[in-house]
């Protein structure tokens, strides 16, 4: 295979490109059609083989622009090609001569070829940028290099002296492109290497520790989470007793009787989509994690049809509508904050929280419905009742409670947690998107 | 593969050429795109904002490459008795009852039930057979002789379904139909699926096909798409035109105007017979190329500057 493009495909693959095997091909057959001589038509036709989103176009043209820069050994003033004199004969090393001829383009390809030798593409963190630059140089030969340095200064003679200096120069001039070259790679494969750690980091950091500023790639994972949560809901035909007549059935299945009709067959979409209500504590005990249940939230609310979605503190109240009308920020901020909403931020109160759900939307429950509620149970020593959580319990297909403190704190002070834990079909540990994930598989695969 | 003559593809600029004197002017991303899709036989996924000639570079490179166009618009519910095949249910119908008689003289003739099956067994198959198919658009772009050029329109509107089963098309030209066996395409076709970005296609699909992302254009190849597609307009009202369209695009509107916005705006300006841009004349065609109430608010509120900005670049 084709090298150069080979050391390109890993690098965009580095970057975050996803690229697949058969996309090598095409890129393969493309250059053999396009050839390397046009640079802008190579760009847009690797771009088309390549690239297939908007974002993988964005860093498709950096990598490129990276990766195909020709500029090295540039002569640092014009005048530095013609002003030595032919090598002396004594001066036989092929690395000497080069510099001294001044040479880009054979300069740079003994540079990529010391780079493949020194296996530069597994270059990964800004600590081996010297030790990867030493280890190039060496296979260019800077060691006969120095010496013949060395040995000219011994020599003493005044031409000897002139050629040392120039050969001084050189090499500077040699260390400075190579460093580059070296840092142009790590930049080609470091984003990478980050980017795959955030994402595990993320993954398995706590919620509560999490910055504001990680709320774009959490948004992200999440969104991943949830669709993936979607698609095994998606919709199927169903045959049914009543519905609209499936007429290719109908007659497929009459022909054997001579094409009478007279056993019809019907169609009936079934949507197979969870019906959910969650409810979620917003208080200040659970503040930090909050914000990332809400990005959750926010990504379900998007995706799942038949959604409510409740918030509580003091009292309960619905705040479905918030989602459906605003960006992801703006709604977790009115929410979190609870501005313009009729929501008491007072002490957290579940007692009065259920009886508000009692009271105005208990109907929202049925057979059908997974009950959803994320909270930590810390009702300030104030009385707990069971009775709505029962009903509740009872009434629904199954009611989930996720609580962002580990299990050995559960029923510890305020916590009414082990009250409730026997009206629910499902109480989980949940701080970590991990566990998310869990609680997403848990929503799919426990269908009745 | 097509039978199309060698020079018409023989390189990017060949294709750009052509492509021109069919009345679209490619750029060069959008004709070496073109170019590889021909020389390998892949299919183009179109992307881009709603009407910079997505679904125009189809058209065009069907009458350039003189195929047959056949074009399937994607809907959500699309399924394949729509965009594959579909029985001739009343003609079947029809045929059983015409052919009752002679059936039954078949099964008649034979003492033994299981022999009039036999019998039977012999003759069911022509029910199922292609005089009995309605060839829908997928099926009637692999069956052409000679090839064609084969658009699935707004392919993001369609279900994730419906996309997976464009994958066996896609990749290998056939289709499968239980009743007959696997139908293969005679001549392989140009596939351009256009895409407006409503949702993200799936990565299978992505794979299949080379990937072709038309922005809106810089001034110069708008100025040139205005020339070709508007001949009466007169080089300082286009070159004015395009300037306040460009400037529109930058500021925050809820749909930036597309080149087919600028084209109808540049024919209206012909039929009302304006040698050059002034206030009144933008203010009463906003419309042709503004549709929303706001983003007109919006452009009405800087009109002057905008007006003005765009006679001077326009260098008078």
């Amino acid at each position: 295979m084709d090298r150069v493009l080979g050391d390109f495909i890993t690098s965009l693959r580095h970057a975050g490109v996803r690229i697949s095997i058969s996309e090598t091909l095409d890129a393969l057959q493309t250059v053999q059609l396009i050839g390397y001589g046009d640079r802008d038509m190579l760009n847009h036709s690797l771009s088309a083989a390549l690239a297939k989103s908007a974002r993988e176009k964005e860093i498709f043209v950096r990598c490129f622009d990276h990766f195909f820069s020709f500029d090295y050994f540039a002569p640092a003033e014009p005048a530095a090609r013609a002003r030595q004199a032919p090598a002396e004969p004594a001066v036989d090393a092929s690395l000497m001569q080069m510099l001294l001829a001044g040479d880009q383009a054979v300069l740079f390809m003994a540079m990529q070829e010391a780079a493949r030798a020194a296996n530069l593409m597994g270059i990964q963190f800004f600590t081996q940028r010297s030790s990867f630059t030493m280890r190039i140089m060496n296979r260019m030969g800077v060691q006969g290099l120095d010496s013949m340095i060395q040995q000219l200064q011994t020599e003493g003679t005044p031409a000897a002296l002139g050629q040392a200096a120039a050969l001084e120069k050189a090499r500077t001039f040699l260390v400075d492109n190579v460093r580059r070259y070296v840092d142009q790679q790590l930049s080609l494969n470091m984003p990478s290497a980050t980017e795959d750690l955030l994402m595990s980091y993320l993954r398995h950091a706590k919620l509560s520790t999490l910055e504001q500023q990680h709320l774009q790639d959490m948004h992200v994972i999440i969104q991943r989470m949830v669709k993936r949560l979607n698609d095994l809901h998606s919709r199927r035909k169903k045959t049914a007793k009543r519905g609209q007549l499936d007429f290719k059935k109908t007659l497929r299945h009459n022909i054997t009787y001579q094409g009478f009709l007279f056993d019809p067959k019907w169609k009936k979409k079934k949507i197979d989509r969870p019906d959910i209500v969650v409810i979620c504590d917003i208080s200040r005990s659970v503040m930090r994690t909050v914000r990332f249940l809400l990005l959750f939230l926010y990504g379900l609310n998007k995706a799942i049809a038949r959604i409510r979605t409740f918030i509580l503190c003091s009292n309960l109240i619905e705040v479905t509508s918030i989602f459906d009308e605003y960006p992801v920020e703006v709604a977790i901020e009115k929410i979190r904050l609870g501005a313009d909403l009729p929501i008491l931020m007072g002490r957290t109160d579940y007692d009065q929280s259920f009886r508000d759900f009692r009271e105005d939307y208990m109907g929202s429950v049925s057979r059908k419905t997974t009950v959803l509620i994320l909270g930590d149970a810390r009702n300030n020593y104030a009385e707990a009742q069971t009775g709505v959580v029962k009903m509740i319990y009872e009434r629904s297909k199954r009611l989930i409670w996720l609580n962002p403190e580990t299990p050995s704190f559960w029923g510890t002070g305020d916590s009414e947690m082990k009250k409730y834990t026997p009206f629910c079909s499902v109480v989980k540990e949940c701080n970590t998107l991990h566990h998310l994930a869990g609680v997403v598989t848990a929503l799919i695969h426990h269908r009745h | 593969m097509q039978n199309i003559p060698e020079e018409k593809i023989a390189s990017p600029e060949a294709i750009r050429k052509g492509l021109q004197d069919n009345g679209y002017v490619a750029s060069r991303p959008i004709a070496t795109t073109v170019f590889l899709a021909c020389q390998l036989g892949k299919p183009v996924l179109i992307e881009g904002p709603a009407g910079v000639g997505k679904t125009e570079l189809a058209k065009t490179a069907a009458s350039f490459l003189d195929l047959p166009f056949i074009r399937l618009q994607s809907y959500e519910g699309l399924d394949e008795s729509k965009a594959l095949y579909e029985w001739k249910y009343g003609k079947q119908l029809l045929y059983t009852q015409l052919l009752k008689d002679k059936l039954d003289s078949i099964i008649n003739r034979e003492n033994g039930f299981s022999e009039s099956i036999d019998k039977l067994h012999r003759y069911d198959d022509i029910f199922f057979s292609r005089h009995f198919l309605e060839p829908r658009p997928l099926l009637k772009a692999i069956q052409q002789e000679q090839g064609a050029v084969l658009l699935v329109d707004e392919i993001d509107k369609s279900d994730d379904e419906f996309e997976a089963f464009l994958l066996e098309l896609l990749s290998d030209f056939q289709v499968s139909i239980p009743e007959i066996g696997t139908v293969q395409a005679v001549t392989k076709p140009f596939v351009f699926l256009t895409s407006n970005n409503t949702r993200e296609l799936s990565e299978a699909l992505k794979r299949r096909c080379l990937h072709l992302f038309i922005p809106f254009p810089d001034p110069a190849l708008e100025r040139n798409i205005v020339r070709i597609r508007v001949p009466g307009i007169s080089e300082r009202l286009g070159r004015q035109l395009i300037a306040f369209i460009q400037a529109v695009r930058q500021l925050e509107v809820r749909k930036a105007p597309s080149i087919s916005e600028t084209i109808d705006w540049a024919r209206v300006m012909l039929v009302l017979h304006a040698d050059q841009l002034n206030i009144d004349l933008v203010r009463d065609t906003l419309n042709v190329f503004l549709k929303f109430e706001e983003d007109i608010a919006v452009v009405t509120e800087r009109l002057h500057q905008l007006t003005s900005g765009a006679v001077n670049a326009a260098g008078d």
